[in-house]
């Protein structure tokens, strides 16, 4: 029952998300032009049409990190709700996961995944 | 079936009344942060439509709204519109687990000021957060546009790294309520006697910053970077389009983001706080009103303090942004975690 109440307020928010999607097709004026929908840059043609390319490798680890720590963050969410119920032993429990996850972070620290401008401070 | 029927309509009353406080709040905050912003900077802002510039918002959702419907000639035109429902719809779910008021009863009816008191309110908070990032990602990669790619980016690699640290910084109120449950949080404060930025100024500081930087606002608006990057992810959209980004960014973000804020270490509904001993209620005259009242408030004066921060600070690069939040914020929750726990049983009782 508290359940449904959500799926009702998805569904109207859709309904809402698509209303925001079609209406300047429907309320808007047409009036095209060749070059109206030519990707924003500085006003001189494309030098290759695709911006999908590569980029700083930076955000990659980023998300391998995000990951990790989501996933362990998960792990904890249980706990902290019934930690009351269990006494010292969920605080030793906690306090060795909380132990090796603070390791990991030292350890991707330590690798150098955390700096993004590593060969300008080293070299 | 009497009460399926009543159920219904509750439900759909409140509904009705968060998309009101969602899109028409949220489009009337432009006004405000244009007025907060202008008389920061000593001029008065806008003046000419209505009254002090009332009806401004009304004529920038007319004029986006007769706006040509342009698409990026190189994009994907699914992700694109896909981006749109991603952005709004997780954002303003939020509010399904919002409390704006103690349990009352009208026409023989009780009716809790939140749509669903689920138990695992605070987790659907936090899921639901977590989705604004595909928005961001979808619109940046669907535009096929440089200067959205390098925005969306940008703001993928800040919203993935506060994610992180909001969660674990959230963790101590939680210990100390020993719920998910928001509305249950703020009956646990008011019980305890005890806001819980008292015992959890580091969790509090750290959420702020958290705010900051998933709302995309000055010290962290990197992604948009108006002098370099235009607007960021959303350079490639026009129209009601274009409004929406910023509507669900800045203003629905920022105002759940708050509202959560407000019943994790604020006290929810509750008046003033003095630790362990009660509290005071300087507006008592209004009421079954009252906790109301003061629930917008704390939600407004926090609203206003990120809005302050925005004409303060300057901007950060994107990998000191996230350098602090790596290894600043994150090594922070982890101590405060641990205080929390050690604390926690003398809180019980």
């Amino acid at each position: 029952m508290e359940y449904m109440a959500l799926l009702i307020f998805f569904g109207v928010l859709m309904a809402v998300a698509l209303l925001f999607v079609f209406i300047n097709n429907l309320l808007g004026p047409k009036t095209p032009e060749a070059m109206e929908d030519y990707p924003y840059e500085c006003g001189v043609p494309l030098y290759d049409r695709s911006a999908q390319a590569t980029f700083h490798q930076g955000y990659y680890l980023l998300g391998l990190l995000l990951l990790l720590f989501d996933i362990e963050a998960a792990f904890l969410f249980p706990w902290t709700v019934v930690y009351r119920y269990l006494g010292v032993f969920g605080f030793i429990e906690m306090f060795l996961f909380i132990f090796i996850l603070t390791y990991g972070l030292l350890y991707a620290w330590r690798k150098g995944a955390l700096d993004w401008q590593f060969e300008e401070e080293y070299f | 079936m009497d009460s399926v029927l009543a159920w219904l309509i509750i439900t759909v009353i409140k509904i009705l009344v968060i998309l009101g406080i969602v899109l028409g709040i949220g489009a009337y905050l432009t006004l405000v942060e244009r007025k907060v912003a202008a008389h920061i900077q000593r001029r008065p802002g806008p003046m000419v439509v209505g009254w002090h510039g009332l009806l401004q918002p009304l004529a920038d959702g007319l004029k986006l709204l007769t706006k040509e419907d342009l698409f990026p000639r190189y994009g994907n035109r699914f992700l694109y519109n896909l981006a749109l429902v991603l952005a709004l719809v997780p954002a303003t779910l939020v509010f399904a687990v919002v409390p704006f008021g103690p349990e009352f009863e009208t026409f023989g009816i009780k009716v809790k000021p939140i749509l669903t008191d689920v138990n695992v309110g605070l987790l659907l908070v936090f899921a639901f957060g977590s989705m604004a990032v595909f928005a961001i990602a979808l619109a940046g990669w669907a535009s096929n546009s440089k200067y959205a790619l390098i925005g969306s980016m940008r703001k993928a690699g800040i919203v993935v790294s506060y994610e992180v640290v909001i969660t674990f910084a959230v963790m101590g109120p939680i210990i100390l309520a020993g719920t998910l449950s928001t509305y249950e949080i703020v009956q646990k404060q008011i019980e305890q006697k005890l806001w819980y930025i008292w015992l959890q100024p580091i969790a509090f500081v750290v959420y702020m910053f958290a705010v900051l930087a998933e709302m995309g606002r000055v010290p962290f608006d990197i992604q948009e970077a108006e002098a370099e990057l235009v607007t960021g992810f959303t350079v490639e959209y026009g129209g009601m389009k274009f409004g929406l980004f910023p509507l669900v960014e800045w203003y629905v973000e920022g105002l759940s983001l708050s509202a959560i804020a407000v019943v994790l270490f604020l006290g929810g509904w509750s008046p003033i706080n003095i630790p362990f001993l009660g509290f005071i209620d300087p507006l008592f005259f209004l009421g079954p009103l009252s906790p109301f009242v003061w629930f917008a408030l704390k939600v407004t004066l926090l609203f206003l303090f990120i809005l302050w921060l925005h004409w303060t600070l300057p901007r950060y690069r994107i990998d000191q942004i996230t350098s602090t939040a790596w290894k600043v914020m994150l090594p922070l929750t982890f101590v405060n975690l641990v205080l929390t726990a050690v604390i926690a049983p003398l809180i019980w009782r």
